[in-house]
């Protein structure tokens, strides 16, 4: 680029890029400042949670209870004392029993549902379809009642359901609305051509679903799954009502919530357990980041 | 014919007798393992445990599993899930309605009747409270009774003699024992009127009044009764002196209830109203503060009522659809009505032995700060709160009416308290269903 | 062969594929079906019938008619509370969560260092569990010992009670809110990021400035993910349970121990953190009343038809499909 320097006059035939005037140079200048300015402040007052929180997870319960803000010294034992002083073990075991079985039959009853709704054609489909997204929008509340009533009173064998976790878990292996959407949505997006050419090939309905629309689809399942095993992990209502009188079987939603009453709150040990209970959502966010903002765009580009 | 009618005879008397045997105070033959539920937790569940670990071993053929941290939530979750233990215990009589009314924890009375036990073993009070409609589901164990705390030290400091007994004294008082820092935070606070601020309700406070909740057929009547007001605006002028809002940040900014930091314990409040257990806590956390005990102060117009407290109590009972009835009976049983059993955990515990036997029983240790409330106990003006179908949610709503009162929001207290008196009546017809009396 | 027997042969094998057909949809659809009556469809109804008995779980349902509906409308204290707190999520929660997350995509869309650092910042709380995230938030906005109200101390201001004040409860419920919109900023930034290019330009030319390139491009070409965003909110607000119910428990649990027995708790301070679904739990759950908490859930079936439908029907007027993938 020989002739494209600053200082060269304009030629007919060469394109110079001539550095704006200082005025308009500054006040881009400042306008880039202005917007990173307030997107960096704005990321201190996300963070600014998580510091006290660690802060306060590493002080004397004296402290806590104090207006001092930093950790003076560094009660590194708090993390440890999580699990001495409460089930804190107990808690991480229910809850990932729930989360794992939750997903996996999120997952496994989801993706036929979703196949029949996007691929298969059926009179009355479309219709059905609108009933999933009305299913949907419904807050849980509205059926809590007769579904309690329903457990309360369901004895097989003399088992007691209510006090445990599987009133929670059964439902998601029947489908669940918004995965059946999320993954709808998305084995629309399959071109046909692929199907066609499985079912030239003799390939049954099932078989294609198996092998090649799963094979496709990897990104919407792991997406459904990773939205599954989140939100079961997080949940906090449902195990509530069903374990929240029965201390051994709860998630550790509940156990956080219930950690001021076995120990007076003592704040810097609520606080460190609540670090514990946020870091292995947050180190599987790290290590799959591309899976969750991929899952994520796909919710709502796709929706 | 006359030696069928004699075998007749003697068969029925075999029956009887047998009968008789079966329900007697000797627990079935057969190990039976019972699991009973508890509100106590820490400390105080520890000495429940020793009392119980003693019937143990005096009834080898029993096994006794204690689940402390129980609270009236848990009790109704598992009972409606069929999920329930052999015996139950509540910290308080409020549920008392529901759990009678609906059968959830069943009748004693006939086991009562079969181990010949009566009902005039337990004081007037506490008959009240355990039983509803006639049916009594529930006997006390332990009771509780309120009173004031007061600190000696900061009394002397602030040149006052003796405790106050009545509103007026009290406001006083609290007025010239108050410390605040520069920027008008309380430091020290004389006394803490805040509805929801540790033991202050307003059930606990309307006996100092002589106030009273329903009329005879059950009809609310805080508007009817000049008692509600007059405690009302008393408090409300005492809160307005401090300051609503420095009020909130105090309690915001003291130690928990039942922490070692206890605003009165650690000399953050200097007098308190609160209930006879506080005599073990202080013992246990803070054996070196000098405080007294005294009944609460009462209305300046009553003073008749002077030595009176609002009485309230632990509760025992049995679920329904348990499967070792007997066991179960036997054993609340020893719990509620055993001298020996009740003075070791009135010692423990401290608080009040709740049959008349136990109460003079040599085994309790004298100490002058829990003499007092057992004094309360006995005082012949000390009432409960009503039992309703409606639960706790009767007095709570009661409580929401004072805590709107106390921030300002209700602007005409008489009319307030008329609807309040319409809300109430309302609840407790919804919570019984149309159609029932 | 004659014709007549091929196509009855082809009828008949054709009447086969098709019930084959069928009953493949239906072994697909079995487990949705399956769950959808068992777990929705019955439970809705057995709702509807409980709405007009007593139940109390220990006896069986009496019939009471319309009672519940009577106390629902007219007597209960708490009810309209509960629906103010909870249209008040809707009307103010929402759209101050769609815009801010809006907000936040487009400003990390325009940075031009650190977009993965700023996206990962903005996102990380979304992470939190709910119950952890409003446990530190009641912690941190204690009005004596909390580090916010300590630090604006230092900068001389009175800091407020945050959520001790019935003023400022809901609005410290909205801060929680907010610090979780990470969710939603992301979906934001893609759809912003596909907003194609020549749109911009072509309006650049026009002599566009940039908030009028917002405004008249970037809006309507995302409007859709903009309604999914107020859609999913308006959701959650309906159902909003866990933050309000952990947050009044610890709160007030600051107060007093006695709180935890009386569960005066919920709502508190002076029931301005009482939503409906709060009240719902309650009332079915501590108080014994099955019958009535069913009448309560018919009220917030029907508000949530109401509310979805129009938001739905109003989107038309705003929402332009053209270049969605459909």
């Amino acid at each position: 680029m020989t002739s494209a320097t600053a200082t060269a006059t304009p030629d007919a035939t060469t394109f110079v890029r001539r550095k704006p005037p200082r005025a308009v140079r500054r006040r881009r200048l400042l306008v880039i400042v202005a917007d990173h300015s307030l997107l960096i402040a704005l990321a201190i007052a996300f963070l600014a949670p998580f510091i006290f929180i660690a802060f306060t997870a590493l002080m004397s319960n004296d402290q806590a209870l104090s207006a001092r803000m930093w950790p003076h010294p560094f009660e590194w034992s708090n993390f440890t004392d999580v699990f001495t002083k409460a089930p804190f073990m107990t808690w991480v075991g229910n809850t990932l029993e729930y989360s794992i079985l939750a997903t996996i039959g999120v997952v496994v009853s989801s993706v036929p549902v979703a196949y029949a709704f996007a691929k298969l054609h059926w009179r009355g489909r479309d219709a059905m379809f609108i009933v999933v997204l009305v299913a949907l929008m419904l807050p849980p509340q509205v059926t809590v009642v007769p579904l309690y009533v329903m457990w309360a009173k369901f004895h097989p064998f003399g088992f007691n359901f209510i006090g445990t976790l599987w009133p929670v878990i059964i439902p998601n292996w029947f489908g669940d609305a918004f995965s059946i959407f999320l993954l709808r949505q998305f084995f629309l997006t399959i071109p046909d051509e692929y199907l066609d050419a499985a079912r030239v090939d003799g390939c049954g309905e099932v078989r294609i679903l198996v092998t090649v629309v799963t094979r496709l689809a990897k990104p919407a399942i792991a997406a459904v799954a990773l939205f599954s095993f989140l939100y079961t992990f997080n949940d906090f209502f449902l195990p509530l009502l069903y374990t929240g009188e029965n201390s051994g079987h709860w998630v550790l939603s509940i156990g956080l919530s219930e950690f001021r009453s076995l120990h007076q709150v003592q704040w810097n040990l609520t606080m460190a357990a609540t670090l514990l209970v946020m870091a292995p959502v947050i180190i599987v966010f790290f290590l799959a980041q591309r899976a969750f903002v991929e899952g994520v765009t796909l919710t709502g580009v796709k929706g | 014919m006359r030696r069928m009618r004699w075998a007749a005879v003697l068969a029925c008397v075999v029956v009887v007798g047998a009968s008789s045997a079966a329900g007697s105070d000797a627990a079935p033959a057969a190990p039976t393992k019972l699991t009973i539920w508890v509100g106590w937790s820490a400390r105080e569940l520890g000495v429940f445990k020793q009392v119980v670990a003693e019937y143990d071993k005096n009834n080898p053929n029993v096994t006794v599993n204690v689940v402390g941290s129980i609270n009236d939530n848990k009790i109704v979750a598992a009972i409606r899930a069929g999920a329930a233990p052999d015996v139950v215990s509540s910290f308080n009589s409020y549920n008392v309605g529901t759990f009678c009314g609906s059968g959830g924890w069943i009748n004693l009375a006939p086991l009562m009747a079969q181990s010949h036990i009566s009902a005039a073993m337990f004081p007037p009070a506490t008959r009240y409270y355990t039983q509803y409609n006639g049916v009594r589901c529930a006997l006390p164990l332990l009771a509780d009774t309120y009173g004031l705390y007061y600190n000696k030290d900061l009394f002397a400091k602030a040149g006052i003699k003796g405790p106050p007994k009545t509103m007026s004294e009290l406001a006083a008082d609290a007025k010239k024992l108050t410390v605040r820092s520069s920027n008008g935070k309380i430091s020290v606070a004389g006394f803490d009127p805040f509805i929801g601020f540790y033991e202050n309700t307003p059930e606990r406070w309307i006996t100092s009044f002589g106030g009273k909740w329903q009329d005879a057929k059950g009809n609310a009547i805080l508007a009817q009764d000049p008692a509600w007001t007059k405690w009302l605006n008393w408090h409300k002028s005492l809160v307005d002196w401090y300051g609503y809002s420095n009020l909130v940040k105090f309690q915001a900014g003291v130690g928990q209830e039942f922490s070692a930091s206890n605003a009165f314990e650690a000399g953050k409040l200097a007098m308190n109203f609160d209930g006879e257990w506080r005599v073990a806590f202080i013992q246990a956390e803070h054996p070196n503060l000098n405080y007294a005990t005294a009944p609460m102060p009462v209305d300046d117009a009553h003073p008749e009522l002077y030595g009176q407290g609002y009485i309230n109590g632990t509760i025992i009972g049995i679920p329904k659809n348990g499967k070792n009835t007997a066991a179960a009976w036997a054993l609340v049983k020893y719990l509620t009505t055993n001298s020996h059993a009740l003075a070791e955990l009135s010692n423990g515990l401290r608080n009040v032995p709740t049959t008349s036997a136990s109460g003079r029983s040599p085994e309790i240790k004298p100490d002058a700060h829990f003499a007092t409330f057992i004094k309360i106990f006995n005082n012949m003006h000390s009432t409960t709160s009503p039992i309703t179908a409606a639960g706790v949610s009767y007095t709570n709503l009661v409580q929401q009416f004072a805590t709107k009162w106390q921030a300002g929001q209700v602007k005409n207290l008489q009319a307030g308290l008329t609807q309040l008196d319409k809300q109430l009546d309302a609840l407790v017809s919804q919570a019984k269903g149309p159609g029932v009396p | 062969m004659s014709s007549a027997v091929l196509t009855v042969d082809r009828r008949r094998a054709r009447r086969r594929a098709a019930w084959r057909r069928r009953g493949l949809v239906l072994l697909f659809l079995a487990p949705w079906l399956v769950g959808f009556t068992v777990f929705f469809a019955y439970p809705l109804v057995t709702s509807a019938y409980l709405s007009f008995t007593h139940y109390d779980l220990l006896s069986p349902p009496r019939w009471v008619g319309f009672a519940n509906y009577h106390y629902l409308f007219r007597e209960d204290p708490q009810v309209w509370t509960a629906v103010k707190n909870t249209l008040w999520l809707i009307v103010v929660l929402v759209p101050l969560q769609v815009l801010f997350a809006f907000g936040l995509a487009v400003m990390v869309t325009r940075a031009r260092m650190g977009v993965g650092i700023f996206r990962t910042i903005f996102y990380l709380p979304a992470l939190a569990p709910p119950v952890a995230a409003t446990l530190g938030f009641v912690y941190i906005l204690n009005p004596v010992t909390g580090p916010v109200n300590t630090i604006l101390g230092h900068l001389g201001i009175q800091g407020p009670l945050w959520f001790q004040d019935p003023h400022w409860a809901k609005p410290s419920l909205v801060g929680l809110g907010l610090w979780g919109v990470g969710t939603v900023m992301v979906i934001f930034l893609a759809a912003v990021l596909d907003v194609p290019r020549q749109l911009y330009e072509s309006s650049e030319l026009d002599g566009a400035g940039s908030w009028a390139r917002l405004r008249w491009v970037t809006l309507p070409t995302i409007s859709p993910v903009l309604l999914f965003a107020v859609v999913l909110g308006v959701i959650q607000a309906l159902q909003y349970f866990t933050q309000a119910y952990v947050a009044a428990g610890v709160a007030s649990g600051q107060a007093s121990q006695a709180a935890d027995v009386t569960a005066v708790s919920l709502g508190y301070p002076l029931d301005s953190t009482l939503f409906y679904p709060v009240l719902l739990y309650q009332h079915g759950f501590t108080d014994f009343q099955m019958g009535y908490a069913s009448a309560m859930a018919m009220l917030l079936l029907g508000v949530s038809f109401a509310v979805t439908l129009v938001i739905i029907v109003n989107s038309r007027k705003w929402v332009h499909y053209g270049g969605a993938t459909r």
